[in-house]
């Protein structure tokens, strides 16, 4: 078996070809923002933006949830980035989770303002069945994007790769419905919005081994983003 | 090249940036470099596999060293990087041998859920891994390494094709025919 190691060793150095090094995480995350951001903005003005835009971007809570939603995709394509390069510090992973936190912490504060304000009308829940597709309608080509420029590297932990690849296009997409989507009740945000981004990123978690698998790979040839 | 570097990991850095770039004899010093490390680390971790299993695995992490080269940085140690693909590689490889362990229950238990007769007959045309080992050891040597590649050491076709030098179409042929010689082989077992 080490003569067959050695013939592997032979053929691996006559095949291989030059490559070019993967840039780091965070170049790569500027480049899929700098792929996203632009389609983002596209959709909200072909949605059109909500008439109280600015006035909201002055309301303290919705600004905090915004920075947070952005925030969330942000830190979870770097995460989702880091993941895909072997040796690189495994507590990245869990950086996503503080604007994620702090997201779910302001909507839960607004519930409980919203209950103390008009009681458990504030809490009631309606259906709005808008919220799911438009934010993958909005997250589409960053959760193209980042899929394939997530295949470029290595498949070490599928599911988290595609979790956080899954999370930070669905961040990204609920950045851009509250733009256009009159829904402010935080109930509704945290239930429909909130949630769909949750379910969406456990969805392309459970996906993350069938699109990130080192049987997929070829043999690392071609340009890198 | 690279003599100067007294540091293993500086020079493994700079053979690896090497490689990089498509220097075909620094690609083959840092495997030849990196061989007997890897042995060293799977033996002490996977102590109860036999030479073969350790050499499948020691293959197993070159090529996938060859398939995600691209996301090394030279700029950062070569060590960490090498060593988090050998531990995922070594997971996976617990994992598949766990499946395959699995699998053998499942089929000691055919009995239980079958007729006596029945799994009688499925256990003589198809459980003699003794047999099937010494027919594939018979095979030519292209129809062999496709199916040590692709069937028991389970490699994509393109991993494959890129350590056997062939392409993935002859793969396919040496891989079909190799199966039909072993079905005709398995009715003699």
């Amino acid at each position: 078996m080490a003569r067959d190691t050695d013939a592997v060793i032979r053929r691996l150095a006559q095949s291989v070809e030059p490559v070019r090094p993967l840039p780091n995480p965070w170049i790569r995350t500027a480049a899929w923002l700098a792929v996203s951001v632009p389609y983002v903005v596209l959709v909200v003005f072909v949605m059109s933006p909500r008439p109280d835009l600015v006035a909201k971007a002055s309301n303290g809570r919705f600004a905090i949830e915004q920075v947070a939603a952005l925030t969330t995709g942000f830190t979870a394509a770097l995460a989702a980035f880091a993941s895909v390069v072997p040796g690189y510090d495994r507590r990245l992973v869990a950086v996503p989770l503080v604007p994620l936190a702090v997201w779910f912490g302001t909507l839960g504060q607004g519930c409980i303002q919203d209950w103390i304000r008009v009681g458990a009308n504030g809490l009631v829940l309606r259906p709005d069945w808008l919220c799911l597709p438009a934010i993958v309608v909005v997250g589409a080509v960053p959760a193209v994007a980042i899929a394939l420029m997530l295949r470029r590297g290595a498949p070490l932990t599928p599911r988290i790769t595609a979790a956080l690849g899954g999370l930070a296009a669905a961040g990204l997409g609920n950045f851009g419905l509250r733009l256009f989507h009159m829904q402010d009740a935080s109930a509704m945000v945290l239930a429909w919005q909130f949630g769909a981004v949750c379910v969406l990123s456990a969805v392309a978690g459970v996906a993350g081994r069938y699109v990130f698998d080192w049987r997929s790979l070829g043999n690392g040839r071609g340009a890198a983003i | 090249m690279m003599n100067g570097d007294r540091s293993p990991n500086r020079r493994l850095a700079n053979l690896m940036r090497a490689a990089q770039a498509g220097d075909t004899d620094s690609y083959a010093r840092l495997f030849e470099e990196l061989t007997p490390r890897l042995r060293r680390i799977i033996r002490r971790h996977r102590q109860s596999r036999g030479i073969d299993e350790t050499e499948d695995l020691v293959q197993d992490v070159l090529l996938s060293v060859h398939a995600v080269r691209a996301t090394y940085d030279p700029e950062r140690p070569f060590m960490p990087w090498l060593l988090a693909i050998v531990r995922n590689r070594l997971v996976d490889s617990v994992r598949r041998y766990a499946r395959h362990a699995a699998h053998e229950v499942t089929v000691e238990d055919l009995a239980v859920t079958f007729s006596d007769e029945s799994a009688n007959i499925h256990t003589e045309v198809h459980g003699d891994p003794d047999a099937l080992l010494a027919a594939i050891q018979t095979l030519p040597s292209g129809q062999r390494n496709a199916i040590e590649m692709l069937k028991l050491r389970e490699m994509s076709l393109k991993d494959a094709a890129a350590a056997s030098g062939t392409s993935v179409g002859a793969l396919k042929v040496a891989t079909h025919r190799a199966m039909n010689a072993l079905r005709k082989a398995s009715n003699k077992f």
